[in-house]
């Protein structure tokens, strides 16, 4: 009996090996081809769309799991399996860290700007909300009900998630609302403000302003936006970069509360005002 | 206080794999030498160690180790600090870029066991969630645009 329990340890203990390093010579393998290709940015319109090597890394990888590639070609699911795709996911948290450094010393040389902005960081996390005036109608006229209120109370990173699972229960409607916003930002949040962050220095808003908005408490979403608003105003790097992390750090210590004290009774009050509306429109469209 | 002998082995561990991704990327993408970079990254990695131990030594502070690597090395290059000119020096060899691509080919990978999961939601959802990511953004800039303007900083 200890002999067998034994020897699934040992193979447990194999198998884990092998995953590790079949995880980390394609991540090795993404990074290489993902950095020779290099950044690519082109005109559109008013705006510049910048393609950073972290964009093209993320498509990659999300296409050769099991479920997208993974499922046609047989050979790509015996490297990339459930299995690894576990994996990656406590890498993620490790790899951002040496980004969370490298932000640090972008907001430490100009923490004497950084603080006398300070007004204007405490503010704009105000300008979060702005998700439930936009997002909320379009989610009743959508002809949603009680899952918008999850949907749109904030941008739904852990916190949101924490905060609406505790109140309603997360198989709630809420709970199924706050979920889809959340697996959307996961999947696709990185690659929306890639293209955004680059593109929105077209919109007229000063290049600083803009780079406040990309720290919305995800270090990934803000590297993505930040990293490529910064390819798109290159003389602004630095203060675009430093902006970021401050936001994202103050996001940090501050979303938490917002989507309670604010998010959340704010969207249940605009909730009841134009639910009636909506649902009146959507009966008469029947 | 919960360390845990085992798991800041592994800790390190990993972050040595994400060093040696980022120097090898770096290399090809921007062209930072390995060897010059090396004390630099180094030092990336040894505060994104003591960042993960604070944070699982105080796990009610809910404070994101990411958070805590940022306001270490925040503290360290202040300009008025003593240590500002040393940090600077070698964490300069560690591009910014170059620590992202690794952070999203594993966040990529990651998501694989999510797919079958977005297959399910509504597309409702994602036109939704569209909205939501544009008015948080758009809401922050605006209103950061408005006071910056009125402390005239831009």
């Amino acid at each position: 009996m200890k002999k067998s329990s034994e020897k699934q340890e040992e193979k447990m203990g194999k198998s884990n090996f092998n995953s590790f390093i079949k995880l980390c010579l394609t991540v090795l393998f993404i990074v290489v081809i993902t950095e020779m290709f290099g950044t690519k940015t082109f005109r559109l319109g008013p705006g510049r769309v910048v393609l950073l090597p972290m964009l093209f890394a993320v498509v990659i990888g999300m296409l050769i799991t099991p479920d997208l590639l993974g499922s046609k070609i047989e050979s790509l699911k015996k490297i990339i399996s459930m299995e690894e795709v576990k994996m990656a996911g406590s890498y993620v948290m490790i790899a951002l860290l040496p980004l969370g450094v490298k932000y640090g010393t972008l907001v430490g040389p100009n923490i004497v700007e950084v603080v006398k902005a300070g007004p204007a960081f405490l503010l704009q996390e105000l300008g979060n909300l702005g998700t439930v005036f936009i997002a909320l109608p379009l989610a009743l006229f959508l002809g949603m009900e009680r899952e918008a209120v999850g949907a749109t109370a904030s941008i739904s990173r852990e916190p949101t998630l924490g905060v609406i699972g505790e109140k309603y229960g997360i198989s709630s409607p809420e709970g199924t609302g706050v979920l889809g916003t959340y697996l959307m930002g996961t999947v696709f949040g990185t690659i929306f403000f890639g293209l955004l962050g680059g593109y929105s220095a077209a919109t007229g808003l000063h290049p600083l302003a803009l780079a406040m908005a990309s720290g919305m408490g995800s270090g990934s979403m803000m590297a993505a936006a930040s990293g490529a608003l910064a390819e798109a105003v290159p003389e602004m790097k630095d203060g675009i970069l430093a902006y970021a992390a401050t936001s994202n750090m103050l996001t940090g210590v501050t979303g938490l509360y917002s989507v309670i004290f604010l998010g959340l009774p704010l969207v249940n009050f605009l909730y009841d005002k134009l639910y009636p509306f909506f649902s009146k429109k959507n009966r008469g469209d029947k | 206080m919960s360390l845990n002998f085992d798991r800041s082995l592994e800790y390190l561990k990993m972050l040595i794999i994400v060093g040696v991704l980022i120097l090898i990327g770096q290399r090809i993408g921007y062209g930072v030498n390995v060897m010059p970079a090396l004390p630099g990254m180094l030092i990336v990695i040894l505060i994104s160690f003591i960042a993960l131990t604070i944070k699982d030594s105080f796990p009610g502070l809910k404070f994101p180790a990411f958070a805590w690597a940022s306001l270490i090395a925040l503290i360290l290059s202040m300009p008025f600090m003593p240590t500002a000119d040393f940090f600077l020096r070698y964490t300069n060899e560690v591009n910014f870029l170059g620590t992202t691509t690794p952070i999203l080919a594993f966040a990529g990978i990651s998501v694989g066991n999510k797919i079958e999961k977005l297959k399910k939601l509504s597309w409702k959802v994602f036109i939704v969630a569209i909205a939501v990511f544009i008015g948080t953004y758009f809401g922050s800039a605006i209103i950061a645009q408005i006071v910056l303007k009125l402390q005239g900083i831009i």
